[in-house]
């Protein structure tokens, strides 16, 4: 497995106190980057050292229930993996249990035999995103609100956020509808979900990209834009980075594909009979190949530059996923690597990394990234 | 692992299902997840059309900064311009016309269309629950991009009209769209949470106002009272516009399902884009949406390799640099193999629930598409 030099101090440690310490880890990305498979890896990798969790997602998409091999997910929370339990938060149950819980149980019959449930969480401004969020922050809280820790509390919530670009209008849908409401039960509401929201000590936002072009530009975009609105960014996940195992050797592999002979050579000497043409064409996928690992380099690099000081953590190209559990379970390997089942490496008064840039903790934890595309590690996150 | 010697290739016998379409649809509507090359196949189709002699224009959401600055789309505009681009060389009365649609600007133009006159329009269009109601009614946005097209269609400006949805799984919201509206504007039972008491005369719902009276009150606890008055000025300033707004919806539902139409799924060969895809595909048939092609873009493929026993491969790893390089070598393409075959299972699985439709594989390229030659580049594997 190679072990590419030359990059940033193991941000994955930092990844390790995110896992460990935050109440709410909210993961937003650019569609198509692994949004979903990234937030479903952080809560089994935070299971596995031992945190009981809950993942959410809020766009009902069904995106978590496929990668934690069920057809399908509701407003109930259901246990899905060692540690886990998932749901998918539903504006309309939402709004049921937010008027239940402020007494107002018969307008919500009311609403409901009325048809105007949908309507109302469809077409008020920003109250579906209101009721969301609420059901988010009232599971991070639940332990803490009810004292002793009964069934049912969690230690951390993962949060499948919306992409980064509707991310901010939706964390924030609770103070845009409170500027509508001065008093009464949403204006509370707001201000509580902004402490837990805002709260470096207990939020994380964590922002998942690939190594290519557009969805860096985004990243860099989402992180400015999420800073901007005061929100705790911890790290950004590079996704999908192709394994670099040919590195140091570009300058010899430009030569054979010169002049193939030496090439020729050592397979006629070892018995592989290996013709021009076989060896043109693995020449050719492994130039190929070279010149994909050094535009994600270049990309990675620009990444960096660009989110002054944030940890970058890069995850390994998996075969393009069959996105189920096993996918999840190799994910979360790589986000707290197999074995550092303890909390080496972590102390309990340290703060989670805030948007002033904390440079990332050095050492602690095995370098996992670079391994072969072909070879996924198994992780050994519950499951 | 085993290494076959006829490596994978991407068949092509039949010609492709998309050179049909840039030849004889009228509309061509890309939809597929985020990321997977939506806009730059969208833009590709467009060149392909504008070169071979037809008037053709794309109407893109979100492109890529190069892609757009490309095309000449550096700022949103409502209205089509000619792209010019070095390099472009359209035949005959072929042309090429690029926009960047403002969905919001598009909402606020039906608004002013279907208003009795300037103030009722001007009412409409600062009333607040109207802003955030265009911004956030699900599918609303999408749709606005349907009603463009529409508007450009019914002109007879174009030949061809070439346009992405937005990358999202709500992107065919836009179908329920017109559905959503109509109800919200007929929600009837709302008028009567808000209206004041006097407009209900008969006695019968002289009871059911009283209850609604009631709501009324628990609503304001909730949101807070200025909501409501929103809600109701935004009703009372609509009041008149809703049969024409209605019927215009119909008409562009009408020119969607059209066989002159046809939907284009996109996606990549990667698991969670093909489910995007099947998802689409299904959501179009369910609708009796005309289905024309799905592309699968940044295929891999890997060339033809004899297959090298674990002897003589042990025997290059023990060798000089060079033998251990062509083991590595060798390992890569291993790894290369195995995927392309993956990627093919998961498409032909894909195939397999979606009857009839064609597909097209366009292999992964060295660059990203940002420039004509890129887009031919593109074109060159999508109408192969």
């Amino acid at each position: 497995m190679g072990c590419p030099q030359g990059r940033g101090g193991y941000d994955g440690a930092t990844m390790l106190e995110v896992l460990d310490q935050a109440r709410l880890l909210v993961v937003t990305g650019k569609g198509g980057t692994g949004k979903t498979t990234v937030a479903a890896g952080l809560a089994v990798a935070a299971a596995g050292r031992g945190r009981r969790v809950l993942v959410a997602e809020v766009e009902g998409r069904q995106g978590l229930a496929g990668l934690f091999g069920r057809r399908q997910l509701d407003h109930r929370e259901a246990r899905v993996a060692q540690g886990v339990n998932a749901l998918a938060v539903d504006p309309d149950e939402s709004l049921r249990e937010y008027l239940a819980g402020y007494g107002f149980a018969p307008l919500a019959r009311l609403l409901s035999w009325a048809h105007l449930n949908r309507f109302i969480t469809a077409a008020a401004p920003g109250l579906g995103d209101v009721l969301l969020v609420g059901k988010v922050w009232e599971a991070a809280t639940r332990e803490a609100r009810s004292g002793s820790g009964p069934p049912g509390g969690y230690d951390l919530v993962v949060l499948d956020a919306p992409p980064t670009g509707r991310v901010v209008p939706f964390l924030r849908a609770p103070e845009t509808v409170a500027e509508l409401a001065r008093v009464g039960p949403i204006r509370h509401q707001a201000d509580r979900v902004r402490d837990l929201l805002d709260d470096p000590e207990r939020t994380a936002v964590v922002l998942t990209c690939l190594p290519e072009e557009l969805p860096v530009a985004e990243t860099l975009e989402g992180v400015a834009a999420l800073r901007e609105a005061g929100l705790p960014v911890a790290a950004v996940v590079a996704n999908q980075v192709t394994g670099d195992r040919l590195g140091g050797r570009a300058g010899r592999l430009a030569a054979l594909a010169k002049d193939p002979a030496p090439l020729a050579a050592a397979a006629a000497a070892a018995g592989a009979r290996l013709d021009r043409a076989a060896l043109g064409t693995l020449l050719d996928e492994a130039r190929g190949r070279q010149r994909v690992v050094a535009r994600e380099r270049r990309l990675l690099k620009e990444l960096r530059a660009g989110v002054d000081g944030l940890p970058v953590v890069e995850l390994p190209f998996l075969g393009g996923g069959a996105g189920g559990p096993e996918e999840v379970r190799a994910l979360a390997g790589h986000l707290a690597p197999g074995g550092l089942w303890t909390a080496a490496g972590t102390s309990s008064g340290r703060r989670l990394p805030s948007r002033s840039g904390a440079p990332a903790s050095r050492g602690g934890a095995p370098a996992s990234r670079g391994s072969d595309d072909a070879h996924p590690e198994a992780g050994e996150a519950g499951g | 692992m085993t290494a076959r010697a006829a490596g994978t290739t991407l068949a092509s016998a039949a010609p492709s299902p998309l050179a049909e379409l840039a030849r004889s649809a009228r509309i061509v509507v890309c939809c597929g997840s985020g990321g997977v090359g939506k806009t730059s196949t969208a833009a590709a189709v467009a060149l392909w059309a504008a070169e071979s002699g037809r008037r053709t224009c794309v109407l893109t959401i979100d492109p890529a900064r190069r892609l757009a600055q490309a095309l000449g789309l550096d700022l949103l505009s409502n209205a089509p311009r000619p792209v010019r681009a070095k390099g472009l060389s359209t035949r005959g009365p072929g042309s090429l016309d690029a926009m960047m649609l403002d969905m919001r600007r598009t909402f606020d133009e039906v608004i002013e269309r279907y208003a009795r006159d300037a103030e009722q329009a001007d009412r409409i269009l600062a009333n607040r629950f109207y802003q955030r109601l265009s911004s956030t009614l699900a599918g609303t946005q999408e749709y606005m991009a349907m009603e463009k097209l529409y508007e450009l269609h019914e002109s007879q400006r174009y030949d061809l009209l070439v346009v992405d949805t937005p990358p999202t799984r709500s992107a065919l919201d836009f179908l329920d769209a017109p559905d959503n509206l109509n109800e919200l504007l007929d929600a009837r039972a709302f008028r009567l949470l808000i209206a004041p008491a006097q407009r209900i005369g008969r006695g019968y719902l002289r009871g059911l106002n009283l209850a609604t009276t009631a709501m009324t009150k628990m609503v304001r606890r909730v949101t807070g009272s200025e909501l409501l008055a929103e809600v109701g000025e935004f009703f009372a300033a609509f009041e008149g516009m809703y049969d024409g707004f209605k019927e215009r919806a119909g008409l562009v539902y009408d020119q969607l399902k059209h066989p002159s139409t046809a939907f284009v799924v996109v996606a990549t060969p990667d698991g969670a884009a093909l489910r995007e895809a099947a998802y689409f595909a299904g959501r179009l048939a369910a609708d009796r949406m005309p289905l024309g092609a799905l592309v699968v873009n940044r295929i891999h493929q890997a060339g033809p390799v004899p297959q090298v026993p674990a002897a003589a491969r042990r025997r290059l790893a023990a060798a000089g640099a060079d033998g251990r390089l062509l083991a590595d070598l060798l390992e890569l393409h291993d790894g290369l193999e195995t995927l392309a075959a993956a990627e093919q299972r998961r498409v032909r699985d894909l195939l397999a629930t979606v009857p009839n439709l064609g597909v097209v594989q366009v292999p992964l390229l060295a660059d990203d598409v940002h420039d004509l030659a890129g887009l031919r580049r593109l074109g060159a594997h999508l109408f192969a």
